[in-house]
């Protein structure tokens, strides 16, 4: 990305009543997904290229903050969204947002979600928008991969602003 | 940044670490599943599997279905990227070429476990039935890996 973009900040509401804040963290890069809880395929899939990622990076990971941004609030409860990225790591957050706030963030990262038909066993099914951003410290996107980007590109870019 | 073919060779990878975990079970007419390995995932969540499926058999064939006790429903989906969005789809049938062989993968076609009746731990293993357009079928034991 270059030059680096401003991104807005987003507040939501944790499951302990927290705030947790997708704006700037001195030294602290950030890693956000959209996606939902229902989908078995790309989510999990890019999740565990994070987990990957962190791995590789080895104890310098720890300044990353790794997010998971559901576009499906309606059934992803906040603690619905926390207990599933933590499955793949205990220090990945998962968010929900109520509707403006979930609607805030998708425009600051500019965002797609349709909900298409399902099945009567899978229920709706959501088309996302797949691609992972990465922010640096001070809240500036520095770089998207697209859905299927090796997760080693995404562990080099992080090593950088480490 | 480097793109898509790492699908591909991740794919091959995974099914070479696994094809020794999964026994390969094969219909009279030479369908057989030859790899499957399953995400890991809650109670009552969705939880994916994936299978290669190799046609021995000089007639091509349909897999129509897979069923699980331990999901509420088991559908064949294929995921798309179009765009930067995914997109994902029930597929009711896919077809398998004579001698060919039928390769699911993270980001195409892939098993959706609906409703999970109990969380899936790395170890684990879920009972699937394939069922093919011929009648035919097989129960294959797909072992589950962590997330």
């Amino acid at each position: 990305m270059d030059p680096p973009r401003d991104m807005p900040t987003v507040a939501f509401t944790r499951q302990d009543g927290s705030r947790y804040t997708l704006g700037p963290a001195e030294g602290r890069p950030l890693v956000v997904f959209f996606g939902y809880t229902h989908c078995p395929d790309v989510c999990p899939t890019t999740l565990a290229d994070w987990k990957r990622a962190k791995a590789e990076l080895g104890d310098k990971a720890a300044r990353v903050r790794w997010v998971f941004v559901t576009v499906d609030p309606d059934r992803d409860s906040v603690s619905v969204a926390e207990r599933y990225a933590r499955q793949y790591d205990s220090t990945f957050v998962g968010l929900s947002g109520d509707a403006p706030t979930t609607a805030k963030v998708m425009e600051a990262y500019g965002v797609a979600a349709a909900r298409e038909d399902g099945t009567p066993g899978s229920g709706y099914l959501v088309s996302h928008s797949s691609q992972v951003f990465l922010l640096d410290g001070a809240g500036k996107l520095v770089a998207l991969y697209p859905f299927g980007t090796r997760w080693e590109a995404l562990a080099a870019d992080l090593a950088q602003l480490l | 940044m480097l793109m898509r073919p790492f699908r591909v060779l991740a794919a091959g990878a995974a099914i070479a670490v696994l094809a020794a975990a999964c026994a390969p079970t094969e219909t009279p007419q030479g369908r057989a599943v030859t790899a499957a390995w399953a995400r890991a995932a809650d109670s009552g969540a969705t939880g994916g599997a994936y299978l290669t499926i190799v046609n021995h058999d000089s007639a091509t064939v349909d897999l129509v279905s897979v069923a699980t006790a331990l999901a509420a429903s088991a559908e064949v989906h294929e995921s798309m990227q179009h765009d930067g969005m995914s997109h994902m789809m029930p597929r009711t049938s896919v077809s398998i070429g004579a001698r060919d062989s039928l390769v699911m993968a993270p980001g195409g076609l892939h098993v959706m476990l609906n409703q999970l009746t109990r969380a899936l731990a790395a170890g684990d293993s879920v009972p699937l039935t394939v069922r093919f357009s011929n009648g035919d079928s097989v129960l294959v034991r797909v072992p589950v890996r962590a997330p």
